[in-house]
């Protein structure tokens, strides 16, 4: 039996909540009861509460999504740049050989960027909709990270596999690529990253359909 | 019927319809796939809920009594 989606689910709450509050807006006086007072209860303080709290995770699972991100005009060359044909380019090679989960690109390597992350970079995220939709946009080769690239976010998967173990001047200089003393991205092993001013010069893949 | 209990029924209606305007727009940000949907969520859904639930928490409160002299 096909069990149906969370997603499903909740809208199902949802409409559920809402028509149970409808039940006592249309004839409040069910409330004089005693099993009144408690359906109200439940209608109006505790389906709420879960239904909202249900549709936040919804939203934040949501925005983890490749597509979430690349809906934004600004982040359309970020995207492309996922398809760039040329291997150096860090991001196109692991997107493109499903070294990260293709659906959620974005959130793998930049998980304390905008909207991921802690309340900061939540808040972070809030001003990026804000200028996206009422601001002045900077153009897409002008976006920065706003602190240096972690090593965090290559070594929670690299460390400990065996292609970067075997490598000499990986495990040389393992304490300091750990400690973000060296970059992996600007210290000018692995700086071929988005490089989305260069769109104009490189071919891009196509995946079979 | 009192005047105590027109009061709680009228706020209970009020407060009812915030949160079936919250719960809507908690639907419709859901259906809608844009970084925007995510403050329409916050910023309209999120609060007509939280005043609905005030309001029907605040009628819940029974009212002081005057003081007899």
């Amino acid at each position: 039996m096909n069990l149906p989606s969370p997603e499903t689910l909740l809208f199902a709450l949802l409409g559920i909540s809402a028509l149970l509050v409808a039940i006592i807006v249309i004839r409040p006086s069910l409330t004089a009861s005693r099993e009144g007072k408690v359906f109200a209860f439940v209608a109006f303080f505790i389906l709420p509460i879960l239904c909202g709290s249900l549709a936040a995770s919804g939203h934040i699972e949501r925005s983890k999504q490749t597509k979430f991100c690349l809906s934004c005009h600004i982040m359309e060359p970020y995207g492309k740049s996922l398809y760039v044909d040329d291997p150096s380019y860090i991001p196109a090679a692991h997107f493109q050989n499903h070294r990260i989960p293709v659906d959620e690109a974005c959130y793998t390597c930049h998980t304390d960027y905008a909207l991921y992350g802690g309340v900061r970079a939540k808040f972070r995220g809030l001003r990026h909709i804000y200028i996206q939709y009422l601001g002045t946009a900077p153009s897409p080769e002008k976006i920065k990270l706003y602190s240096p690239y972690n090593n965090r976010e290559c070594l929670h998967c690299h460390l400990g596999a065996r292609s970067f173990e075997s490598n000499a001047i990986h495990t040389a200089m393992i304490d300091s690529l750990k400690s973000n003393e060296t970059s992996c991205m600007t210290s000018g092993c692995h700086d071929v990253v988005h490089n989305v001013g260069e769109q104009a010069k490189v071919k891009f893949w196509s995946p079979t359909p | 019927m009192s005047m105590n209990e027109v009061g709680i029924e009228r706020a209970l209606r009020t407060s009812g319809i915030l949160l079936i305007l919250g719960l809507g727009v908690e639907v419709v940000s859901l259906l809608w796939e844009k970084p925007l949907a995510f403050l329409l969520f916050v910023g309209v859904g999120g609060l007509l809920t939280l005043l609905g639930i005030l309001l029907y928490l605040y009628s819940l409160v029974p009212p002081s009594r005057g003081t007899e002299t």
